[in-house]
């Protein structure tokens, strides 16, 4: 097991070197003057173009540019963020607990409203709740997350000026700025942070931006867990060991629950790398429209700047993620099937 | 002789998207106590679906819509029936498993690929012996108890109590449900997990403990078929129905399973009904033989006056077809196909095969005629003669 968890952050490398050359040849089609332009803020610095490509080496053949950028990246520069104005590392860490807490909060309820609606609807197949579920699905399926998000920030804010976008009131914001000695960000996820610094009117504020934002991502999200679970559902109950089952005796509940939900679980198990990629997918879309600077927003303004530093970061972060989820995947399998081993 | 089991025109139904598939065109048949039934028939004639309808485990779409399966289970009343068909959905699972068990087709999927053995052979126990169980694990406690009990075995032990007096007790299933609260019933597991090991030992297993740790996975057929044999006769059941049970096993091990079914007849169980393909294996295990032809039952009687003296014209075929020792004249197989159930020919399903079709077959059903000596038939060609005569 351990070996087996060992190899596969030794193979976690691999990925990670395959991802960053993938991305920095795709950067690497861009003209340097296109490049260097990133820098260029004003008019006038224009004619500076010339001397940036010479000084940062961006017209080096595409190894030495590449060498380049490992030998800083593994001295822990990572480069300067132009949106952010601070080193990437910095930024990265000062981003990632808004689209962390997003995360914490929608994960559970995906999973769990996703595998409890599917084995619901599966089981009470074509009833009231079936038919409800399949029109949520739908509608989180084939609807783009950046038009669902913008169609509930019309509804909620803009028609009954319920839910306001961004992190945190401006007032609570402003509290924040005004007291810096009040207040200690120990984690950068404002409603634990709320919590821990005893500010109660903070934890819940945040809570309440953070409504519409999960509420987007849990529909878009959800509909794949759901109808995973539910046709997996409907599949093991029509299997010949249920009917043994029936045969001992078993209650309907035993028959649902012990023996077809284990058995469902499986192919949801399976298309949990796709939820993560979907997830990270919706971030982006729901931090730009809701307006919370996480990493997906941070992507998006990155990435229409050309802010190279930036992206390479977020892609070996993203790199991180998918084997990791993976390897967890491989984990939950074989803890849940006696047929796998790993090895 | 005493019923056990009866059925009268049973009636099942599937409401598929092709149409309604009449899979049981009124049957009626009889296990008697202590007897071993044999059920043959082509593929797809709706054996499985006869036995599933007795035990109400039809799976969807189908539909049990008529008759009745009267069942002679009181030990102190043997002649009083009950209509299964009336009875709670509780009442059936309650029934299941303890005094009719069935044994399924395929080993390979009657097993649930991640529970351990163990745990599905307990299950069984778990269902229907709680009370029993329940008792033994009170009288064990009480026994190893010198020091005075700790307040969370004070509990422990009520609740054993309770359940020892009744298994249905609502705060037995509600701490039986709690998320940690219902470790108490551990002891329970582990004495239902020994009943396990102790039946799988008793149907030839060897080294059972390792066996009942294992998962489906990693056993042979042959041994699966016996779990799946263990898992219903954990409770001693009263009727045992072996649904093709050794088809899909090698020659040599069906013959083991079937000696084991044999044995298992003379030593736990009343009576057995057992479906095959194979007149060989009627010949040598039953006492009655029942021939099913498209949904309908067509002949039952003793197995010796139906090899002997088959009076249908598809018993007779059927009897033809199989090869034989000392064969005289060809090889015969049945003309025609097995008609397709959706839409059934009209009057006596077997007229568009069979031999001596009549004009009124076609139209009209034919009633089911006792010939004497416990033999009926349901054909036309015997409906005009006295009862108790008819030659062919
Ligand atoms: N789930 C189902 N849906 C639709 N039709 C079904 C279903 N199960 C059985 N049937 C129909 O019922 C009829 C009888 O099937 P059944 O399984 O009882 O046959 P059988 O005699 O047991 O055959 P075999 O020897 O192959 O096991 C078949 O014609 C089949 O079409
Ligand atoms: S009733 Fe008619 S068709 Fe049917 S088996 Fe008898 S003779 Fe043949
Ligand atoms: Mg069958």
């Amino acid at each position: 097991m351990l070996t087996y968890i060992l190899r596969r952050f030794f193979f976690l490398t691999f990925v990670l070197f395959g991802v960053s050359v993938l991305l920095f040849g795709i950067l690497m089609t861009f003209s340097p003057e296109r490049r260097a332009a990133a820098y260029v803020t004003t008019p006038q610095q224009a004619k500076d173009i010339p001397r940036i490509i010479q000084q940062f080496g961006l017209d080096d053949p595409f190894y030495v540019q590449y060498v380049r950028w490992i030998k800083e990246v593994s001295r822990g520069n990572m480069g300067w963020s132009l949106v952010a104005a601070r080193p990437v590392g910095e930024a990265f860490w000062r981003y990632f607990p808004i689209t962390l807490e997003m995360n914490l909060y929608a994960a559970p309820i995906v999973i769990f409203l996703g595998i409890w609606l599917g084995s619901v609807s599966g089981i009470h197949r074509d009833s009231w709740i079936d038919h409800s579920t399949r029109i949520f699905a739908i509608i989180g399926w084939s609807l783009p997350t950046f038009l669902f998000a913008l169609v509930l920030l019309m509804v909620f804010y803009g028609y009954f000026q319920m839910f306001s976008p961004g992190v945190l009131s401006d007032a609570l914001a402003m509290s924040i700025i005004d007291h810096p000695d009040q207040y200690t960000a120990y984690t950068g996820m404002l409603t634990i942070d709320g919590l821990l610094n005893g500010r109660l009117d903070i934890a819940l504020d945040a809570l309440h931006h953070l409504v519409l934002p999960i509420l987007t991502y849990v529909i878009v999200v959800v509909a794949l867990n759901m109808r995973v679970m539910r046709s997996g559902i409907i599949e093991e109950l029509s299997k010949d060991y249920v009917l043994t089952a029936r045969a001992k005796g078993a209650d309907r509940r035993t028959i649902h629950y012990r023996h077809a939900r284990r058995n469902a679980l499986l192919p949801v198990v399976t298309v949990a790398g796709q939820l993560v990629a979907m997830s990270m997918e919706g971030s982006i879309a729901v931090e730009v429209v809701y307006n919370r600077q996480g990493i997906g927003w941070w992507l998006a303004e990155s990435a229409t700047q050309l802010d190279m530093p930036v992206l390479m970061c977020i892609c070996l972060f993203m790199g991180v993620v998918f084997v990791v989820t993976n390897l967890t995947i491989d984990i939950l399998y074989a803890y849940i099937d006696p047929r796998i081993r790993l090895n | 002789m005493t019923p056990l089991i009866r059925t009268e025109n049973l009636v099942t139904n599937f409401y598929t998207y092709e149409g309604v598939v009449r899979a049981l065109n009124g049957v009626s048949l009889v296990v008697d106590h202590g007897t071993t039934f044999g059920l043959v028939g082509e593929s797809g004639c709706g054996k499985s679906v006869a036995v599933r309808s007795m035990m109400r485990i039809i799976q969807e779409p189908g539909r049990v819509e008529g008759g009745r399966v009267v069942a002679f289970f009181d030990p102190r009343d043997k002649r009083r029936g009950i209509d299964l068909l009336q009875q709670s959905e509780a009442y059936m699972e309650h029934l299941r498993g303890d005094q009719i068990s069935m044994i399924f087709q395929e080993p390979n999927a009657a097993l649930n690929p991640i529970m351990s053995i163990g745990d599905q052979v307990a299950e069984s126990f778990l269902f229907h012996k709680k009370k029993e169980m329940a008792a033994a694990v009170l009288a064990a406690m009480d026994r190893e108890n010198g020091r005075p009990p700790w307040p969370l075995g004070a509990f422990q032990r009520a609740l054993y109590a309770r359940t020892a007096v009744s298994p249905r007790d609502p705060l037995v299933a509600l701490t039986g449900r709690l998320p940690l609260v219902r470790r108490w019933q551990m002891r329970l597991r582990r004495e239902a997990l020994r009943r396990s090991v102790e039946i799988i030992g008793k149907l030839g297993i060897p080294n059972p403990e390792a066996v009942a740790r294992l998962y489906p996975h990693n056993l042979s057929g042959g041994m699966k078929q016996r779990i799946v044999i263990a898992i219903a006769l954990a409770c001693s059941p009263l009727l045992l129905i072996a649904d093709e049970a050794t088809s899909n096993l090698d020659v040599t091990i069906q013959a083991q399973i079937l000696d084991l079914l044999r044995h298992l007849k003379e030593t736990e169980i009343a009576s057995i009904l057992l479906i095959t393909h194979d007149l060989g294996v009627v010949a040598e295990t039953c006492d009655r033989v029942g021939v099913m032809y498209a949904g309908n039952l067509c002949e039952v009687a003793n197995v010796t006056d139906l090899f002997n003296a088959p009076r249908h014209p598809y018993t007779r075929a059927l009897l033809e077809a199989v090869p034989r020792l000392h064969q005289d004249g060809p090889l015969r197989s049945i003309e025609g196909a097995v008609p397709n159930l959706v839409n059934p020919p009209a009057g006596c399903r077997f007229h568009p095969r069979c031999p001596e079709a009549r004009a009124i077959c076609r139209k009209h059903f034919p009633e089911t005629v006792h010939l004497g000596g416990d033999h009926s038939v349901a054909c036309y060609l015997y409906t005009d003669r006295p009862r108790g005569e008819g030659a062919a």
